[in-house]
């Protein structure tokens, strides 16, 4: 067993400094010349000569190999993830901290929420397939896995926000209102409610088709029917049996999400003007911002891969045959 | 089979969530009154710092802080003025002498003075030639080559003394900053990693007091305004990606004011009666450009360098149609480099303009030497190789985006004439890669639609044809030294009637060339809220280079 979590573990490092080099190339191969873009927006006549200022200023003028490729990689491992050109300056980890509580909460908490409703309702739908339930639950859950979440966002904003006027469309608190610290608590929760609506929908609907479907294989099963036959009843036959096996792409697809909760969900958070990691993410891409970019994707890659990491340990309590 | 049920117990639960939502849904904060007097914009923006020497996306929101010397708009209405209360210019047309307004005040109480125009520029100054030189933002030093001195003669008389006539010390819009909170800032600080951080001090309407990076700004009246404490109680900006949730909050009243909308939102919104929808020219023009490269860089053959090949070219574009049908009207159809809103120099070139006429422009071709020789349906140029032009499109960023409608008609013209073209769709970063000058690996396109967004002065807006800005603004990398000589001219040029003879003539030599065809000026499609806040004038939007109308909204029946 040690041995094996040590090959894990090992494979996970790998990958990561595989992503720090990958991220590196990747962003200088998309065309643009970040040095140019900082200076877009300007009105009057931008010269040469500005534009060389701004790539001495950022370092841009070095030669890619080595010097800028050794810089970061060294930089990285010592955990320096530089700072951003777009944001002048400020350290890149600071502003990805800075971001990352706003997208954990949303992301979070929608699949939090979209894994107790969906799991259990998949479950639920399995075991008594055929039924309303199943029939409601899987027609309707399609129909949110196969729906993009931002559409849905837009539907949630126009008819919660726009036409209701019950919930906030946009933002994460209502500034300038002079509140106390319980009103400002449930202003917050006003304005996580449909971000989080329009995320965990479509995650509830993946995690009721998964579900579901797990359950089904698992109920024709023959050791299902032994267990029946020796006269167990369905409470003990689902916990007993079902459950446990139902679980196993259950825990795959829950711990692969769990991966992508720092990642945001791009497309909501702009619906919703969320100022996340998705946010950030479009803002740096706009302006050619490497180093914010290699922040981020460093970040995204490492949750991945720890993510991963959990579900392989995951499997191993879950299925005994995976521990030999 | 299973059957529904549901416990009496699950029922009352169900019934006093539901009695619980109102509360949750209506409490105080979240309620959008119109009781505490706050302006709410939106717009999509970005702000990356609140330093004018580090960034050039500081103008939102900025400009509601920071006071321009004169600037143009100053020029244009007496009501909008800048730091300085008037201006001369001496008999040497040398010698500047600002007045600046009597007993001003920074928001922070402190006198704001001559001085403190002249640190503003004199920290510019100080800065030329040093490797932290302040070029990189908004406040540059882009201009202060021909300046001779400046200084404050007192503290209500500032004197710029250029070394050319220019009429640079009224046109430029560097953001006046106060002496006591920049004095201590190294170059090195201000163009690089100096936030600037809230609450800011300024001479405008409306101080920035905090900024949340991707959310909002928040602005508070400044109670020592020149002509006033502004009447509402402050403003929240709030920032957005996408003009969606800005069309939303116009319809559900958390939103004021939004600028930025789409045909279809604004459209949507002129429905509804509590909003007022406008549309407003800006200084924006989308344009095709040749490129007129020869060597390194060129385009795929010659005739983009043969004006009777781009003047052709001209009478294939119905810029009316692409304001109708691509624009659905909210633009004003394309002629000259100078956009109709610049009514000083605008002119209509109506003695030489193109009329759109296909045969026209094939007739045009044909006595250029662009005939189909072979009888493929595609022109051939002079050297016998096909005319087959690859179009590269794209809209600067932060620009009003160039409809993907326009750029398909103009292909289907110029196929129709024999001219088959093939379209790139480019994002800003990778459309500024193609278009850099080709010392720095841009070029080798044929056609460019783009555009460009340049500052209210005649030199901005005639600069993008400049062989000075050769893989910045000039896009063409068109060069003409009859063109360059006026530009200079313009530019050493106190009059203001000699500068609109020489913006004529520059103008006209530009559209006879034809290195650029002007497509359209896009309209800014704006909407804001009758029933809270009023005073947003007409026919004008939000802070069309001045910190307009923020000084002088009011709440509704005050």
């Amino acid at each position: 067993m040690t041995h094996r979590i040590g090959q894990i573990l090992i494979r996970a490092i790998v990958t990561l400094l595989m992503v720090a080099i990958l991220n590196f190339i990747l962003f200088r191969i998309v065309p643009g010349d970040p040095a140019r873009l900082l200076l877009a927006g300007a009105r009057t006549a931008v010269t040469a000569k500005q534009i060389e200022a701004q790539r001495q200023r950022w370092g841009l003028d070095r030669p890619l190999i080595p010097d800028q490729v050794v810089d970061y990689l060294s930089a990285t491992l010592h955990g320096d993830l530089g700072f951003s050109f777009k944001f002048r300056g400020r350290y890149v980890a600071d502003l990805i901290l800075e971001r990352l509580p706003a997208t954990i909460v949303l992301v979070g908490l929608a699949q939090f929420i979209a894994i107790l409703c969906g799991v259990v309702l998949g479950l639920y739908a399995g075991w008594r397939r055929g039924g309303a339930i199943d029939q409601i639950a899987t027609g309707a859950s399609l129909a949110l896995y196969s729906t993009p979440s931002f559409w849905v966002g837009m539907l949630l904003v126009v008819v919660f926000s726009t036409a209701l006027g019950w919930l906030p469309g946009y933002g994460v608190y209502s500034p300038g209102a002079t509140i106390g610290f319980f009103d400002g608590l449930l202003d917050h929760l006003r304005h996580l409610a449909l971000p989080v609506a329009a995320v965990a929908l479509g995650l509830i609907g993946q995690y009721v088709v998964v579900a579901r479907a797990a359950m089904s294989d698992v109920v024709t099963e023959d050791y299902m029917v032994t267990a029946r036959a020796k006269g167990l009843t369905n409470g003990q036959m689902l916990v007993r049996h079902a459950f446990r096996n139902a679980m196993l792409p259950v825990v795959t697809l829950v711990t692969l999400n769990l991966g992508y909760v720092v990642a945001g969900a791009i497309t909501v958070e702009a619906v919703f003007a969320w100022p996340g990691i998705g946010g950030l993410t479009v803002e740096a891409l706009n302006a050619r911002d490497y180093p914010v970019l290699q922040g981020i994707f460093l970040l995204l890659g490492a949750s991945i891969v720890i993510a991963n990491l959990m579900a392989d340990l995951a499997y191993g309590l879950l299925d005994p045959r995976v521990r030999k | 089979m299973n059957e529904w049920s549901f416990g009496r117990r699950a029922v009352m639960k169900a019934m006093l969530a539901v009695s619980a939502a109102p509360w949750v849904l209506h409490s105080r904060a979240f309620a959008s009154s119109c009781d505490d007097h706050i302006v709410r914009l939106g717009g999509v923006t970005a702000p990356d710092t609140m330093n004018p020497f580090a960034s050039w996306n500081v103008y939102w929101p900025l400009v509601f802080t920071y006071d321009w010397l004169v600037g143009v708009e100053a020029q244009r209405y007496p009501d909008r003025k800048g730091f300085a209360k008037e201006w001369s210019v001496g008999d040497d047309t040398l010698t500047w002498t600002l007045k600046i307004w009597p007993e001003m005040k920074w928001s922070d109480g402190q006198p704001a003075t001559a001085r403190d125009a002249a640190f503003t520029y004199n920290y510019l100054r100080g800065s030329m030639g040093t490797p932290d030189e302040l070029s990189v933002g908004w406040n540059n030093t882009n201009g202060l080559q021909n300046v001779e001195s400046i200084r404050a003669v007192d503290d209500e008389t500032l004197q710029i003394v250029t070394k050319v006539p220019t009429r640079w010390p009224i046109d430029h819009h560097t953001m006046i900053v106060p002496e006591h909170i920049w004095k201590g800032i190294s170059y090195a600080d201000a163009r690089g990693t100096f936030r600037n951080d809230p609450p800011l001090v300024g001479t405008g309407p409306m101080i920035v007091s905090e900024f949340q990076q991707g959310q909002f700004v928040r602005l508070t009246p400044n109670a020592y305004f020149r002509t006033g404490q502004p009447a509402t109680a402050g403003v929240i900006f709030h920032l957005f990606n996408t003009a969606d949730p800005i069309a939303q909050g116009l319809k559900s009243g958390s939103l004021d004011y939004g600028y930025g909308l789409t045909v279809a939102q604004w459209a949507d919104l002129s429905k509804d009666s509590a909003i007022l929808v406008g549309e407003s020219p800006v200084d924006q023009r989308d344009y095709l450009a040749f490129n007129t490269a020869s060597g390194d860089g060129a385009g795929s053959t010659k005739a983009l360098q043969d004006v009777a090949f781009r003047d052709a070219i001209g009478y294939a574009i119905d810029q009316k149609v692409i304001v109708d049908r691509a624009m659905r009207g909210h633009a004003a159809h394309g002629v000259g480099a100078i956009p109709p809103t610049h009514a000083n120099f605008y002119s209509d070139l109506s003695d030489i303009r193109r009329h759109f006429d296909l045969a026209e422009a094939g007739r045009r071709l044909d006595a250029a030497g662009y005939r189909d020789t072979n009888s493929d349906g595609m022109r051939e140029d002079k050297e016998g190789n096909s005319l087959r032009l690859e179009l590269i499109t794209g809209s600067g960023s932060g620009n009003l985006v160039i409809p993907v409608a326009a750029v398909q008609l103009i292909a289907g013209w110029l196929g129709q004439i024999g001219i088959p073209v093939s379209v790139t769709q480019l994002d800003p970063g990778a459309l500024d890669a193609r278009t850099a000058a080709p010392e720095h690996g841009g070029g080798g396109w044929d056609l460019l639609i783009t555009n460009s967004y340049p500052s209210p002065t005649p030199q901005d807006l005639l600069g993008f044809a400049s062989s000075k800005q050769i893989g910045t603004g000039n896009r063409s990398f068109w060069t003409n030294a009859k063109f360059d000589e006026l530009l200079s001219e313009i530019e050493t040029s106190v009059d203001l009637e000699k500068s609109k003879e020489l913006v004529d003539q520059a103008a006209r030599l530009l559209y006879t060339e034809a290195p650029y065809i002007m497509l359209s000026y896009p309209f800014l499609l704006d909407a804001h809220r009758k029933d809270c806040i009023e005073g947003w004038g007409t026919q004008d939007i939000l802070s069309m280079n001045t910190y307009f109308p923020l000084d002088r909204l009011k709440p509704v029946n005050q």
